[in-house]
């Protein structure tokens, strides 16, 4: 057992009928029990990698192993144990919760003896028991996702994708589906691979992010890393009195000062890391005899991260729109 | 992609959930039974009787509502089962076809098991369609055998169709293209088959299209265990079923793939 659950190499895949790659040359490793987000704009190759990873389609070159099974070869083994949540819809709407459950369960060759326990824990893991009963054309988007993800997780599976798992719901029906993947992957140790639109979800949720565009991956590592790939922070300070030239080079000297502009009572300060550099430079202000009146800082958000590495700027309306207007033909 | 070995209890399991799944969808809503229910009813008791008494189809000596029954019968699963690539069609547009395709159901079991989900819900219609004509005053050959073996003949027939419909699927990827070609196909293989008149009664080319009309031995099947009981053909028949239906699903499992991409 290799420590990734991913472990992607040189991937490509050019659909049939069209010149463009879908995928040109990704490498991408995920480690186990981690929770994973990718990024890109429309058609970066989200999807289609997600759809590689789960076994739906055959990449045109290289090799990509999930769980340490080949994708390609290993198939049918490596489908006993993933989950997977479409991003448009992947349960009946006109048949119950209960019968959707019951269904993929039996998909999945789960013994009629353990059945029943496993949907029941599921209802109750994903707050449905009440409702299920109900035609899943009754029920809201964020229940639906919800079902949808019970269905996933019914077999327990070690790795879960997720494409746009919360796309198009209000915050409150975001947060409480994100309660229950993070739920879930603290009690069973999987990993969870997602893609979304929504930057704050990969910033607040993810262990690691990648960042893909046109095919390749562009950018890999922890929120904070990628935000401060993108440049230094900056910290602003009202001060009471324009500073002196004796406190400015007092501050340029401090260790994490790298570069420094007075304009008025007002001073910019960039440095690598605000939290750490903070201290000592009101330090060095307070031993100055300089009275502080306000502090600001600005730091680089993962927004400013995508737009560098994704060439475009970021603009989840777009994308968001598309798929709500799928999900509400599918509902009616 | 994976190479093919074939596992009875999975494919079992797989058919199994796949029907229970069709049994629910129907369970919840009927209202798609009873109004396809119209239009066969109408053959029945507007067309068949309207020609047979003009009584200018020899039929053979039986009334001519319960000649055609078989063949209104047959038309009706069929067109369950044609427009079920619509459903296909559908699921495609949404990702449950994407999200079986992860699931550990190989792929042609899940056409396979949709086909016959398919040929279920033919066949439940058929059942409709039973009592109606009954009821309009067909008089069937009592025997349960009989019966049942016509079931088993529609329910295959129309599982063979459903898949037919779903490779069709793969080329009409759109629910406007599909629903136009079902008609397309349904009506000239009607007219061309032995269900409003004896083949003996057709022009010499028509005959020759209605023995490769695979409608033709269904109703001939039918007709001789419902209204006959002349079970000559019968043996031909049945193997004609099944031949048509296998080839449907070979087609179906292989173009499949088609269908995701």
């Amino acid at each position: 057992m290799t420590e990734y659950a991913i472990d992607v190499a040189n991937l490509e895949k050019i659909y049939s009928g069209r010149s463009k790659k879908a995928l040109d040359g990704v490498n991408l490793k995920v480690e186990r029990n981690k929770i994973f987000a990718i990024l890109g704009p429309n058609g970066a190759g989200k999807t289609t990698l997600m759809r590689i990873l789960t076994t739906q389609i055959t990449p045109s070159k290289g090799t990509a192993r999930v769980l340490d099974f080949n994708v390609f070869s290993d198939g049918h083994k490596l489908r006993k144990e993933i989950g997977y949540v479409p991003q448009e819809m992947s349960v009946w709407t006109d048949i119950s919760a209960y019968e959707n459950l019951l269904i993929y369960s039996q998909i999945y060759g789960i013994a009629k003896a353990e059945r029943e326990a496993l949907i029941k824990e599921s209802l109750i893991r994903m707050e449905l028991t009440e409702y299920k009963d109900n035609l899943v054309n009754t029920f809201s988007g964020g229940m639906i996702r919800r079902l949808e993800i019970a269905c996933a997780l019914i077999v327990k599976p070690q790795i879960i994708f997720l494409d746009e798992p919360t796309i198009g719901l209000d915050p409150e029906a975001r947060k409480k589906v994100w309660e229950k993947i993070v739920s879930f992957t603290k009690e069973s140790g999987a990993t969870v691979f997602f893609s979304t639109h929504y930057m704050d979800e990969a910033d607040e949720y993810a262990n690691e992010i990648a960042i893909i565009n046109a095919g390749k991956i562009v950018s890999q590592g922890d929120s904070n890393h990628l935000k401060q790939s993108v440049g230094n922070q900056e910290i602003i300070l009202g001060l009471s009195v324009p500073l002196d030239d004796k406190s400015k080079q007092q501050l340029r000297k401090l260790e994490q000062v790298i570069d420094l502009k007075t304009n008025g009572v007002e001073v910019e300060v960039w440095v690598k890391d605000a939290s750490v550099a903070l201290s000592s430079i009101m330090n060095s202000l307070f031993s100055s005899k300089v009275k502080i009146e306000s502090v600001k800082i600005n730091k680089p958000t993962l927004e400013d991260a995508f737009e560098k590495y994704a060439g475009v700027s970021y603009d989840s309306t777009e994308g968001i729109k598309e798929v709500n207007a799928v999900r509400r033909r599918i509902i009616g | 992609m994976d190479a093919i070995d074939f596992d009875l209890s999975e494919f079992l399991r797989v058919c199994y959930a796949m029907l229970e799944l069709e049994y629910f969808r129907v369970s919840h809503d009927r209202t798609e039974l009873y109004i396809r229910a119209v239009q066969p009813a109408l053959w029945l008791v507007l067309f068949g009787f309207i020609i047979g008494s003009l009584r200018a189809i020899p039929t053979g000596g039986i009334p001519y509502t319960a000649f055609i029954a078989p063949g209104v019968l047959i038309q009706s699963a069929t067109t369950v089962a044609i427009f079920y690539g619509l459903m296909i069609v559908w699921e495609r547009e949404s990702g449950i076809l994407k999200r079986l395709l992860s699931t550990p159901a190989p792929r042609y079991v899940i056409v396979i098991g949709r086909a016959l989900a398919a040929g279920m819900r033919a066949l439940i219609q058929s059942l409709v369609i039973f009592l109606i004509a009954a009821i309009v005053g067909v008089k069937f050959v009592i025997n349960p055998i009989n019966f049942l073996i016509s079931l088993v003949i529609v329910l295959i027939f129309s599982a063979g169709f459903a898949a037919f419909s779903m490779s069709l699927a793969t080329v009409f990827k759109t629910r406007e293209k599909f629903v136009g070609i079902g008609q397309l196909i349904i009506f000239p293989l009607f007219f061309s088959s032995n269900a409003l008149y004896p083949l003996t009664t057709m022009p010499a080319f028509l005959q020759m299209f209605a023995y490769i009309n695979p409608m033709t031995y269904a109703i001939d099947a039918l007709r001789g265990l419902l209204i006959t009981n002349n079970l000559t053909g019968l043996s031909t028949d049945i193997f004609a079923v099944i031949l048509f239906t296998s080839i449907m699903f070979y087609i179906a499992a292989v173009r499949f793939k088609k269908i995701v991409e």
